[in-house]
């Protein structure tokens, strides 16, 4: 019998989820899964929710600085789906990217002054610039990339994850959230938790949401007046009325649920030790930028993925918000960059040094990207643009990608795919396959079908393959 | 293997092994069959290879037997690319089958249900008990089975007086004492309470829309009267009719009405921008997928885009039942802060009686009116309305405005004074934005939008008959968000329509207007609109204030009037302007909208028109003379022969009992669906329940009276490694409580629990900041966390208000799922996150030292009684010797502890909003809080 007829087993019927949970919990990888040699044992997905503009960030297009305010020709916009926030607008002007572009590292790299840090790891990243998505609204979107559906239901991409590969690490959940608001106060949209929900798999795989204020994860902390060493007498005052009831009922749940008290004990040391760090020297704060001392901050966060990763924490997914810029762009997107920018670089290069860059998976992206025309009035240099999901940009990095490389093309206008077009299903293919998963071999069986995460579709991009 | 594994397993371990017998078509082939080869040899014509189908009788059946079993691994069957593969003991089954004729039969759960040989639920489960050679549990002890039943069919467990009265009474009376027990609990209201809460999973009942926004609806009116409706025993065939058709029922009531918003329970999306019909269709699509699991067990919505890839319901199917759910009067973005329409006020039993008590006063009145003639009251002259001087309308501020108007015959629908430009693009998320009176059928309408028809406020007066005949005064007063300071949205409540100086009742059309803040707040000017209208205006003024009634009346020169009436009038009015309204389903007025087959299911792909209608070869004929809408769907589902109903409904409520379905996969009834364990147990069930007048009181008598579900839980190692499932029924059931449970009996044990039944959604504990960096930023209803007050806190958990994007983690810890689709099954998982909210959640944290309390002042002197009390109200029996002194001992360390530091005992003591009892010693009471802390994660206390 074969892991997955196991799971699937264990899964409809219920029973020994105890077992099961004990799996995941307790971290042997299922037989089937991988299936063949993972690139990557771990995943960092830093996650730019709004919809960050690929024009003014990754996708440098010289082509449209002549033709400020022209139209987009009919044969480029074909059959856009508008939203309904430019429907009225009676045209579609052109609006060039006011930053910056220059050449990165020794492969060239193109990127725009507003990530300088980034280039600095140019050599590191393979950037996919034909990216394409079929939603244009948030909510579809955000769920789309997440889950493989734009409609809510099905599991996210690291619930999927951990129900293949399981957890490496006795004390930690195998999957953990980490949410940053933008340090300009405005998040516009918001993020849900569908997006780390386990769907319709059993609901002990969704994400562990870590916290920047507070308990890090929801009541680790003893109730006030309750020591730990009260707590232990507790926990072993429990264990034994539970063990004595299971001498009575003979049901194994009540052994898994002893188990999971002592995993809980465990947590509440493991997770503060893991969240502190105040012990990292100054060299590294310095590095990830004087935020990484500011719990809940992106750089914080980006310090804590590093910090999960030499856990094996197998998923860890970051989730930065407030790049919706559809009006005020220009204003906006540069503080965003601030956000982000140097913490991301410095997590890639300190996983580099820490010699974990080749079997951690780093990316950076969100749901879709912006219109190459004017959302609102325009001038060269104060412009917002709208959702754009026909191309946009991402980069990856370590993890068994292509170092300093980059993947796929856009138009002139950075409109439509040109060339090396990625389906967001492609990517979670790709994903999956860097861990060692066939993507179509990780399913799991829901009213009487069999779904996995790229639907029915999904092609690994080899191109992109070390 | 894996679909047929479960069978592998029970059959191999139990039986003599599925091997030995004669292959059953239903049973044992099709199941192998669905899983591993229908995918390309099914009913699925685009799919099909090799033009070869094995779903019905005609292939080549010794061709087939060739194929799976050949050595050769390019010829063998499923291929390797398919991802699929049949066992050895798979292919002997099909082997042997296809030896024995190959004979196909109707799927079981097609063929209508027939009333079995045999009677009783223990007749059906011994025999197969028998068959396997095995014998069923004895019984529990008396009182473990009214701590079973009590919580199975309250939601709350016993009191121990309660266990005490009945084990003397069981004694006594034997099984007349077990029944009058029964009858007890079905008739406390808490049980209507527990029997909801599994219907608002299948309902995908919240309080907020979903999406984005997810800012906050009501419809909890519509969840009381699901309460209402299991407590009153209301006949099942009635409860799925008034909740599918209850407004096409002959002068359907208020209740029939609101029972429709099971049907726009469904996510609505307000995110601006999205195109409106994409989601529409999705709505529509949404009441089919619930429709198919909750009473057809059957995923309908597989064939949304294309045919099923399993069972015989093709995309055309799909669509005809979506015909019947497609000619609602909504729209695809709504509900940015409050209900979506269709909606319709909602008053509740009490506020129906004050408007009936206010309705006879006035009539009363009105026979013997005594109009005075009052003095005008000074009001100022206004200011008037020109072009120069339109009305500046903002949200935050007051403004009346009045005129006379003599309308000539031909406005039929006509502007009179306006800010909205109309000819925009009606697709811009800025459509329609001002504000504007109309003159629509002899009525006013006033709109205040920020986009239409969504984002508006539209009120329109009920009785005005504006006609050409004379000069009438009218005058509107919006009042401004003076008086509601902490308000999110601008609301019709807020607008007071006047002719003639006389307030008029009004219809809220739409209430959805989000409320910027004051600064961002801009004035929308408003003035005559020239070229609609035709006919007189005259005196038209604006106040930058709300007039009052009695300055209405004067500026109207409205003189002789019947004060004690008017204030009659005035009370009404006020009462029924601020009663919560429900989301609804109604049919749209005129022709009805089309249906199409959509392409691959996109909004806008339609294929093929399509009439409202069933599978009827497949699943019964359309009731004779039944209509063609969703009444006529009502109907034909609760047709005494229909096949599935039933046999979905009576098995989704032994899954609530026995903790998973006779069959299992209580979602699927359809060819990937699981045999049943006992199928003519589950057909015995279903024919009871129809011949009972579908009561659900009866069939729930019927099962917990029963010697299977009296049985004693437990087993040995041997017993539950041979059935770890209990598909078998050889024990009692024995299962973690759900999320709602657990929470309600720590609060109740606590003596904290507040039952008091239905009314708007409470806010208990969450952690403060939890919606920190995930909601929208906007400030819409339902994004702030205000934790209730007092009894809020202590209301039962389904009272909790449930917000989709982020529901309450108490809850979804839980298993507890987000409500944004229907679920008939929840999963039941064991996680340490389970053990750090039992162990640190204020709420348990507050109830253990609650229960403490308790078991100081009732429990008796000693260490010892007082921690039995405990023990004894949290499980239902006293401890045995070692667990008393397992309690002792942590007793003993807990006290030692907080009487060095008294401090922290009273840390302990501070969490939770109930006051702390003054008259017990501090370390005293943490220490056996502390113990209590412990008592409450049991196992045994968190399983029935």
């Amino acid at each position: 019998m074969s892991f997955l007829s196991r799971r699937a087993l264990l899964a409809k019927t219920g029973y020994g989820l105890g077992a099961a949970a004990l799996h995941s919990l307790l971290g042997a990888a299922p037989k089937a899964f991988p299936n063949f040699a993972p690139r990557a044992k771990r995943v960092i997905f830093l996650f730019q929710a709004g919809g960050p503009s690929h024009l003014d960030l990754l996708d440098y297009k010289p082509q449209m600085k002549s033709r400020f305010d022209e139209d987009i020709p009919p044969s480029i916009f074909g059959t856009q789906r508008i939203t309904g926030m430019v429907a009225h607008q009676d045209r579609f002007p052109v609006v060039p990217t006011m930053y910056g572009f220059k050449q990165h590292g020794q492969c060239g790299q193109w990127l725009s002054d507003r990530l300088p840090e980034t280039g600095k790891i140019a050599d590191e990243i393979c950037v996919l610039r034909a990216m394409h998505t079929e939603a244009i609204n948030h909510d579809p979107a955000i769920t789309f990339i997440q889950t493989g559906s734009q409609l809510p239901g099905r599991p996210s991409m690291g619930s999927w994850i951990d129900y293949g590969l399981g957890s490496e690490n006795e004390n930690l959940p195998a999957f953990v959230v980490l949410n940053s608001l933008p340090g300009n106060g405005m998040p516009d949209q918001g993020l849900l938790a569908r997006l780390w929900g386990a769907g319709f798999l059993p609901s002990r795989y969704q994400g562990v949401q870590f916290r920047g204020g507070g308990d890090a994860v929801l009541h680790l902390s003893n109730p006030p007046g309750i020591t730990r060493e009260q707590r232990r007498s507790q926990l072993d005052g429990l264990a034994a009325l539970n063990k004595r009831l299971h001498g009575q009922m003979g049901d194994p749940e009540i052994e898994t649920r002893i188990a999971q008290y002592e995993m809980a004990f465990r947590m509440q040391a493991s997770v503060p030790e893991l969240v502190d760090t105040s012990g990292e020297p100054a060299h590294i704060h310095e590095l990830y930028g004087e935020d990484s001392k500011k719990p809940g901050t992106f750089a914080a966060n980006c310090l804590l993925a590093r910090r999960l990763a030499e856990r094996n924490v197998r998923f860890i997914q970051l989730y930065h918000r407030g790049w919706d810029h559809h009006g005020g762009l220009t204003e906006k997107l540069p503080s965003l960059a601030r956000d982000v920018d140097r913490a991301s670089a410095a997590l890639v290069q300190d996983l580099k040094q820490r010699g974990m860059l080749d079997d951690t998976l780093v990316i950076w992206g969100g749901e879709f990207g912006r219109t190459p025309y004017a959302q609102g009035p325009s001038k060269a240099d104060s412009y917002g643009r709208d959702h754009h999901g026909r191309v946009f940009s991402l980069w990856m990095a370590g993890g068994g990608v292509k170092r300093g490389f980059s993947y796929g093309a856009s138009d002139d206008y950075g409109f439509n795919v040109a060339e090396g077009g990625v389906h967001v299903h492609d990517l979670q293919a790709t994903i999956l396959f860097l861990l060692g998963i066939d993507h179509q071999k990780l399913t799991y069986l829901f009213q009487g079908r069999q779904f996995r995460l790229t639907d029915v579709a999904g092609r690994v991009v080899k191109e992109i393959l070390s | 293997m894996r679909g047929q594994f479960w069978f592998g397993l029970i059959a191999a371990a139990v039986c003599a092994g599925a091997e030995e017998r004669r292959p059953d078509y239903g049973r044992d082939v099709r199941p192998i069959l669905a899983e591993n080869c229908f995918h390309c040899h099914g009913q699925d014509g685009k799919k099909r290879m090799a033009g070869l189908r094995l779903d019905v009788p005609g292939a080549a059946l010794a061709k087939v037997s060739e194929r799976i079993s050949t050595k050769n691994a390019a010829m063998r069957m499923p291929p390797a690319s398919s991802n699929r593969s049949l066992t050895d003991g798979q292919i002997a089954t099909l082997k042997r089958w296809i030896e024995q004729g190959g004979q196909y039969a109707k799927h079981w759960a097609f063929v209508p249900p027939v009333r079995p040989a045999g009677d009783g639920i223990d007749f059906f489960v011994r025999q197969r008990l028998a068959a396997e050679g095995l014998k069923s549990n004895p019984p529990a002890a008396p009182g473990v089975w009214l701590r079973r039943v009590s919580l199975d069919l309250t939601g709350l467990p016993p009191a121990p007086a309660e266990i005490d009265t009945f084990v003397v009474d069981a004694k006594a009376r034997g099984e007349a004492a077990y029944r009058d027990a029964v009858r007890r609990l079905l008739a406390s209201p808490r049980y209507g309470e527990r029997m909801a809460m599994d219907w608002l999973d299948v309902a995908r009942y919240a309080d907020t829309h979903g999406f984005n926004n997810d800012s906050a609806r009501s419809m909890w009116r519509w969840r009381d009267w699901v309460i209402q409706a299991f407590n009153d025993n209301m006949p099942y065939n009635r409860f799925i009719t008034e909740q599918l058709a209850g407004d096409l029922l002959p002068n359907p009531t208020l209740d029939q009405r609101i029972a429709t918003g099971f049907g726009r329970n469904h996510v609505i999306n307000s995110e601006g921008g999205i195109i409106e019909e994409e989601y529409r269709v999705e709505y529509v699509a949404d009441r089919v997928r619930t429709l198919g699991m909750a009473w057809l067990g059957m995923t309908v919505e597989c064939a949304k885009c294309h045919d099923h890839k399993y069972d015989p319901v093709t995309q055309r199917d799909h669509y005809r039942f979506y015909a019947f759910f497609n000619n609602l009067p909504e729209l695809g973005e709504d509900g940015r802060v409050a209900n979506a329409v269709p909606m319709i006020p909602a008053p509740t039993a009490e506020e129906q009686r004050k408007l009936a008590a206010l309705d006879m006063a006035i009539a009363e009145r009105a026979a013997k009116t005594e109009p005075k003639d009052l003095a005008a009251i000074l009001v100022d002259a206004g200011t008037p309305i020109s072009i120069d001087n339109p009305v500046p309308v903002a949200k935050h501020d007051p403004v009346s405005f009045s005129f006379r108007l003599q309308p000539e015959p031909e406005n039929a629908d006509v502007a009179l004074y306006s800010s909205i430009d109309y000819g925009r693009n009606m697709a811009a998320t800025t459509y329609g934005r001002g504000i504007e009176l109309r003159l629509t059928g002899g009525e006013i309408e006033f709109r205040f939008a920020d986009r239409l028809p969504a984002y508006s406020i539209r009120v329109v007066t009920d009785g005005a008959a504006i006609r050409p005949e004379r000069m009438r005064h009218v005058a509107v007063v919006y009042e401004g968000a003076a008086g509601h300071p902490d308000a999110m949205r601008a609301q019709a409540a807020w607008v007071r329509m006047y002719v003639d100086g006389r307030e008029l009742p009004t219809r809220v059309l739409n209430d959805d207007l989000a409320m910027p803040d004051a600064k961002s707040d801009k004035p929308s000017k408003m003035k005559l609109k020239p070229g609609e209208y035709k006919g007189r205006v005259a005196e038209p003024v604006f106040w930058t204030k709300a007039l009052t009634a009695a300055e209405v009346r004067s500026v109207a020169g409205l003189r002789m009037v019947d004060i004690e009436l008017e204030e009659l009038r005035a009370q009404r009015l006020a009462l029924a302007r601020n009663v919560a309204t429900v989301m609804v389903m109604q049919e749209r007025e005129g022709k009805p909208r089309e249906t199409h087959v959509l392409l691959r299911g996109q909004y806008n792909m339609p294929g093929e028109a399509v009439e409202p209608g069933v599978p009827e070869e497949l699943l019964g004929a359309w009731p004779a003379g039944a209509p063609k809408n969703r009444l006529g769907l009502a109907k034909w589902l609760t047709k005494p022969d229909h096949p599935l109903t039933a046999r979905v409904v009576v098995n989704r409520f032994w899954q609530q009992l026995f903790g998973q379905g006779l069959v299992k996969t209580s979602d699927n009834f359809g060819l990937q669906g699981e045999f049943p364990s006992h199928p003519e147990l589950l057909d015995w069930l279903a024919r009871e329940f129809i011949d009972s007048g579908w009561s659900v009181k009866g069939l729930l008598e019927k099962m917990v009276l029963s010697a299977t579900y009296r049985q004693d839980a437990g087993g040995t190692k041997e017993a539950f490694a041979r059935d770890p499932e209990n598909r078998l029924l050889a024990r009692g059931p024995r299962f973690r409580l759900p999320a709602e449970v657990i929470r309600d009996q720590s609060l109740q044990f606590a003596g904290l629990l507040k039952n008091q039944a239905g009314g708007p959604s409470v806010f208990p504990y969450q952690t403060k900041d939890l919606y920190k960096g995930i909601v929208v930023a906007a400030d819409y209803p339902g994004t702030k966390w205000v934790e209730s007050k007092g009894e809020g806190l202590y209301r039962r958990s389904l009272y909790t208000f449930w917000k989709r994007t982020v529901p309450h983690p108490t809850m979804t810890v839980f298993d507890a799922p987000d409500r944004e689709f229907c679920i008939v099954r929840r999963s039941t998982t064991n996680t340490p996150l389970q053990a750090l909210t039992l162990l640190n959640d204020p709420t348990f944290v507050e109830a253990a030292r609650k229960l403490a309390e308790r078991a100081v002042r009732e429990g008796g002197a000693s260490p010892e009684a007082r921690l039995a009390f405990a023990f004894r109200v949290a499980t239902g029996r006293p401890p045995d010797a070692a667990e008393s002194r397992t309690l002792l001992d942590t007793f003993a360390q807990m006290r030692t502890r907080y009487l060095a530091d008294e401090g922290a005992a009273q840390t302990l003591l501070a969490v939770g909003a109930s006051p702390v009892v003054a008259s017990i010693a501090p370390a005293e009471l943490a220490a056996y809080a502390a113990v209590v802390n412990v008592i409450l994660n049991m196992d045994e206390v968190i399983t029935k």
